[in-house]
């Protein structure tokens, strides 16, 4: 492992997980699947093998949700995992492409920008003008490459893709195979090949997927966490990691410095407080655990570099109002409301309440 | 997998048992309405031939089993056990056609053997102290304590085998293994192993410390239904066979009834206190079997369990295939090709999990996931009309009355009202102590959409408050209206007093809330109407429509005004009202901007509505905060309409000066005006009533002059809504505004006489003298 990587792929991240539990695995495989769909979801959610080995959960949440993804690959029909930002669509997709196929790189991203041939395959212009159009000329997409080694295929935000060129999937997902029409040709996927799209409907700038589209993938909608203490977990255990991969100095936050930012975004996501005793307005961002989690660790970068080393509630005041007001008019009247009514009333939450006074 | 074992286990023991002991009593453990228990009963009882066969529930009911095989009765019914003096606490037993009880009670009766319960007699139960006076504070509250048939334990039981079997609940373990098999196994072996496992859960449960948990009256329960046991056997039946809850299985064996001495059963049942009760079939429905719905040992999926029930092969292309016509009715996407992909992906699923075949929860999963796209909205439809199912059981016409029934006919006779399929048209006079109690009866009745009176417009209604004219009619429908509500409660103040606490804990919007508190006012249920002002208080917190809360401010400001004589508590009010004037208020004039015609119609009504009610109550902060609003109003650019009703009102209010009245009106008239906008702005101005013009020369002067300066083409543009607006005033008042223009006409005959110049009469055949004159001048031209 190279010290100079910023990010390792899940695969080699896991290696270890990954093969102790291909040891224990006496499960029945699909074709090419490094994996049984028992290891895999294992994988996902953690636990502890026969051996002995912890298996670390890579997410928190819904089991079941995980089953239905894993078992909807393994009937070949594309798995679509949509949800509001931040809820591990895109983490969860890296992860099942690592467990089944041992490769999560054949990745295609999606942007406004993503054309056909980022999705079907592009030519070798060089070759293509020495020696006509030839198999040899062609540029072998994530896709492509897919089909014939028999392997998950990630297409990460399906709905920035701008429509035509999203519905090229159709034929790939229905037929299983990518006619290359200038040599009269295509290509068969072998067994194992599986697209696993990423999708989120909420967000501005999308392109709704065509029903076509929408009726060739299993649907699985990732939530938001459901309870608090789940929501705590999730981001203390992402704050850990990245303080480490960061080398952020100052230490982990106490799990109360979390446990308020995640209060606040919930209550304000879910417009009513924890107690449900008053209702709230909503602002227009999504709030999800992600940016929690960016919240949180702008904040220890602030303390360590600019403070004394432990988060204070002046560290996180400007990333939290930074999350909240996206539109500057009404989510500040919003959050101005919240500061108010909820924040100033609550015992031991005067610190924050100044803070965030002086930023806003 | 844990049952498995325990059940091959049981075989070898069930073998044993029937060789040595043929006369003992045959114990079928099952599931409250469960298809796989039902199956099994059914082929248990076939193959036994028993001549008694012992169900548990309610001896009270006796007389009622044979009703069962009525040509007239379709499950799903209920036995309903009360008490006819206190009609608050009754009990419900609950029968679908795919409940074991159900089966071996119509089992029973075709094979003419002796058919009885055996569970303590609801007349010897000591519920926990009721309280009945109290309002019920959910619907279901009387459901839960009626409830016998699940002690809490057994469902904690269940948990801790399904744990030991690796499932997260017990309703889904206890589905999987018993509800959902195929029935190849011998229906008594199963039986034998499910009473096994029942007796180790017991044993392990028995402890002092469980106590709390259990159904304080297991004891007594189970005693009475040993004692029934050894009657049976002492009467002379040789083939017994009985039908109870799983969890009571293991005591009632012939060993543990031998063991028990009688004595030690009857000390038990000694000293209960007995009381009087009455029983009835009445119709119930798929929903009310339901969990959701507070019934204790409810099921989650009555339809489910029904499918299971009618299908024996084909359960998952079956049932995913009832999803896609369902989803197609509703005008979603269910295609054919979907429902092969969600059977497999259910099929995988089920694989994935270590299970033979998918049961309702992969079913569920595969329809959310490839039918509905992962939304799951259309998934509440599926619930609602499949997975519980909106079936309506009926009874035969000779089963008695429900309470709430009974408690209805007797109102009715209290206050002499008769029932009859014809309209009778009824006068209140609310002055008079019978009409009222009739009115309250009525406006309970609306609450609890029982639709057998309703309200009617009357001219005498305008003349007084204390007059409410009704329409009745008696129609069939009703009484499933009655049956339905009587889940409320069993009087018609409790009941309508429940219904509304209910509604308003679900309530999203403002406007069904205000209607029934209109409603609750006049109904006379104060609990009710705290509920309800709760509700809106909660609602209107967040409602960003204008609309709606001014919609709510009459109705409370009608509480705050009638309060007291209602005895309603006015301080409750107060804030609320003032809560909704403020942000109302505050977003008036944002309201009122771009309003089309139909829209400002409707905000005139509600500006009138809130004025109205501000003026009844008489309190100066508010109206203050009003005219000074209506006032900006007046002066801001909105629909004509709505702007010339706020100068009337301020006019009205004397708010201003009638100096400047008639500036704004000059200033509307005036011809820069728009004459449509004018027209539209004296409409408001004048509605309803037309005394101004008649006090107010000056007013009427400046009308006469704007309708004269319009053109013929304007005028008859603008036409219509004058003659609405003057339409609506009484018959009187236009005929004075009538009188008084024609005096008017003749003191001032400039302003007629030259607009009549103006218009003046044209002779064609002086205008042609000129003609030759012309063609003089400019030579032929053809025109």
């Amino acid at each position: 492992m190279t010290t100079a990587t910023l990010r390792e792929t899940a695969e080699k991240q896991f290696a270890s997980e990954l093969a102790s539990l291909a040891k224990v695995d006496d499960k029945p495989r699909p074709a090419k699947w490094k994996l049984s769909p028992w290891a895999v979801v294992t994988y996902l959610i953690g636990g502890k093998l026969k051996d002995g080995t912890i298996i670390t959960p890579k997410y928190v949440g819904n089991q079941r949700l995980m089953e239905i993804a894993v078992a909807t690959l393994a009937t070949d029909r594309g798995l679509l995992l949509m949800g509001v930002p931040g809820t591990a669509k895109s983490w969860v997709s890296e992860h099942i492409a690592a467990a089944i196929s041992g490769d999560s790189t054949l990745m295609v991203q999606g942007t406004a920008g993503t054309p056909e041939e980022a999705i079907r395959y592009g030519w070798n212009y060089a070759m293509l003008l020495a020696k006509g159009p030839t198999r040899d000329a062609v540029v072998a997409g994530p896709v492509m490459r897919g089909m014939t080694e028999g392997k998950l295929v990630r297409v990460e935000e399906l709905t920035r893709i701008p429509s035509d060129v999203q519905d090229t999937l159709i034929t790939i997902l229905s037929e299983k195979t990518l006619p290359i029409p200038e040599l009269n040709e295509e290509v068969r996927a072998v067994r194992g090949f599986n697209i696993i799209a990423t999708a989120n409907d909420r967000d501005k700038g999308v392109n709704e997927l065509s029903s076509a589209l929408k009726r060739r993938f299993n649907t699985v909608v990732l939530p938001v966490p459901d309870t608090m203490d789940e929501e705590v977990d999730i981001v203390h255990r992402r704050v850990a990691q990245l303080g480490k991969s960061l080398e952020i100095p100052a230490p982990a936050p106490a799990l109360e410095e979390i446990r308020r930012v995640v209060t606040i975004f919930r209550e304000l996501r879910d417009g009513k407080t924890t107690d449900g005793k008053a209702k709230l307005k909503q602002p227009s961002g999504s709030l999800s655990a992600a940016e929690t989690i960016s919240v949180i660790t702008s904040g220890m970068a602030l303390a360590s570099h600019f403070g004394d080393g432990t988060l204070k509630a002046a560290d996180i005041a400007s990333g939290m109002i930074g999350a909240i007001v996206k539109d500057p008019v009404q989510d500040r009247v919003v959050f101005q409301e919240y500061l108010e009514g909820v924040v100033k009333e609550r015992d031991g939450w005067k610190d924050l309440y100044r803070a965030c006074k002086e930023v806003l | 997998m844990g049952g498995k074992t325990c059940i091959a286990r049981a075989r070898k023991c069930s073998d044993k048992s029937h060789s040595s002991m043929t006369t003992a009593p045959h114990i079928l453990g099952i599931r409250h309405h469960g298809p796989g228990s039902a199956r099994m009963v059914l082929r248990a009882l076939q193959d036994l031939k028993p001549d008694a066969i012992l169900i548990e529930g309610p001896p009270d009911a006796a007389e009622l089993i044979e009703m069962a095989a009525d040509k007239e009765m379709t499950p799903p019914v209920a036995l309903l056990v009360y008490e006819p003096d206190a009609p608050q606490s009754a009990s419900y037993f609950p029968f679908a056609e795919f409940s074991p009880e159900w089966q071996a009670i119509r089992h029973g009766l075709k094979a003419r053997a002796e058919v009885r319960f055996i569970d303590l007699p609801r007349s010897l139960r000591q519920l926990p102290a009721q309280s009945a006076p109290k309002a019920p504070t959910a619907p279901t509250s009387n459901d839960p304590e009626a409830q016998p048939q699940t002690p809490p334990s057994r469902i904690d039981a269940l948990e801790q085998l399904a744990h030991a079997a690796g499932y997260s609940d017990g309703e889904a373990w206890w589905s999987r293994l018993i509800e959902e098999r195929r029935g190849e196994d011998d229906p008594m072996a199963v039986f034998d192993a499910i009473r096994e496992a029942m007796a180790s859960l017991r044993e392990k449960f028995a402890g002092p410390e469980h106590d709390s948990s259990r159904d304080p009256e297991e004891v007594p329960r189970e005693a009475h239904m040993r004692r029934s046991i050894r009657a049976a056997i002492k009467e002379g039946f040789k083939k017994i066979a009985i039908v109870c809850g799983a969890w009571h299985a293991p005591v009632l064996t012939q060993q543990f009834i031998d063991s028990t001495p009688a004595k030690q059963d009857d000390a038990a049942l000694k000293g209960l206190e007995k009381r009087r009760t009455a029983a009835t079939w009445i119709p119930w429905t798929h929903g009310r079997l339901a969990f959701d719905s507070g019934y204790g040992a409810g099921v989650v999926s009555p339809g489910w369990y029904e499918h299971l029930w009618v299908h024996h092969d084909q359960i998952a292309e079956r049932w995913l295939t009832s999803v896609a016509r369902l989803m197609r009715a509703e005008d979603l996407e269910g295609s054919p090709a979907n429902i092969i992909e969600s059977v497999r992906l259910s099929e995988s699923l089920a694989m994935l999990r270590g299970r033979a075949a998918p049961g309702l929860e992969e079913f569920n999963e595969a329809t959310l996931s490839v039918l509905c796209g992962g939304n799951p909205l259309p998934l509440k439809v599926i619930e609602r009309k499949l997975i519980v199912g909106e079936k309506l059981g009926a009874v035969p016409s000779r089963a008695p009355a429900v309470p709430l029934q009974r408690d209805l006919e007797a109102t009715q006779k209290s206050l002499r009202l008769k029932v009859s399929a014809d309209d009778v048209v009824l006068e209140l006079d609310l002055r008079k102590e019978n009409d009222l109690a009739r009115s309250r009866l009525f406006h309970r009745l609306a609450l609890l959409e029982i639709p057998w009176a309703e309200p009617q417009e009357d001219a005498k209604r305008s003349k007084g408050t204390f007059r409410e004219t009704w329409k009745l009619q008696w129609k069939p429908e009703l009484s499933i209206c009655v049956i339905e509500a009587a889940r409320f409660g069993n009087t018609i103040e409790s009941a309508a007093a429940a219904r509304v606490a209910f509604e308003a804990s679900n309530a999203k919007s403002l406007p069904p809330l205000t209607r029934m508190l209109d409603h609750a006012m006049l109904a006379d249920l104060p609990g009710a109407v705290a509920s309800l002002l709760q509700a809106i208080e909660s609602v209107a917190a967040i409602s960003a429509d204008i609309g709606n809360l001014m919609e709510a401010i009459p109705s409370l400001a009608g509480v705050l005004r009638y309060g007291n004589v209602r005895k309603t508590d006015a301080a409750l009010v107060l804030p609320i009202v003032r809560g909704l004037l403020i942000r109302v208020c505050a977003g008036l004039i944002p309201a009122c901007t771009s309003l089309d015609d139909d829209a400002a119609a409707a905000m005139l009504g509600r500006i009138n509505a809130i004025d109205a009610a501000l003026g009844t109550l008489e309190d100066k902060e508010f109206s203050e905060m009003w005219s000074e609003r209506v006032l900006a109003l007046g002066d801001s650019q909105t629909h004509g309409l709505v702007q010339g009703r706020c100068w009337r009102i301020l006019f009205d209010g004397r708010k201003v000066e009638s100096q400047t009245i008639a500036d704004r009106v000059s200033l509307a008239l005036s011809p820069g005006n728009d004459p449509e906008k004018s027209s539209a702005w004296l409409e408001g101005f004048l509605s309803g009533s037309g005394m101004v013009l008649i006090h107010d020369p000056r007013l009427l002067a400046l009308v006469d002059a704007w309708v004269c300066s319009l053109a013929p083409d304007v005028f008859e543009r603008t036409c219509p809504i004058g003659r609405r607006t003057f339409g609506s005033f009484a018959p009187p008042e236009r005929r004075q505004i009538g009188e008084k223009l024609k005096r008017t006409a003749g003191a001032s005959p400039s302003v007629s006489g030259s607009l009549a110049a103006a218009t003046g009469d044209y002779v064609a055949a002086r205008g042609e003298l000129v003609l030759p004159v012309l063609r003089e001048i400019f030579g032929e031209i053809t025109l």
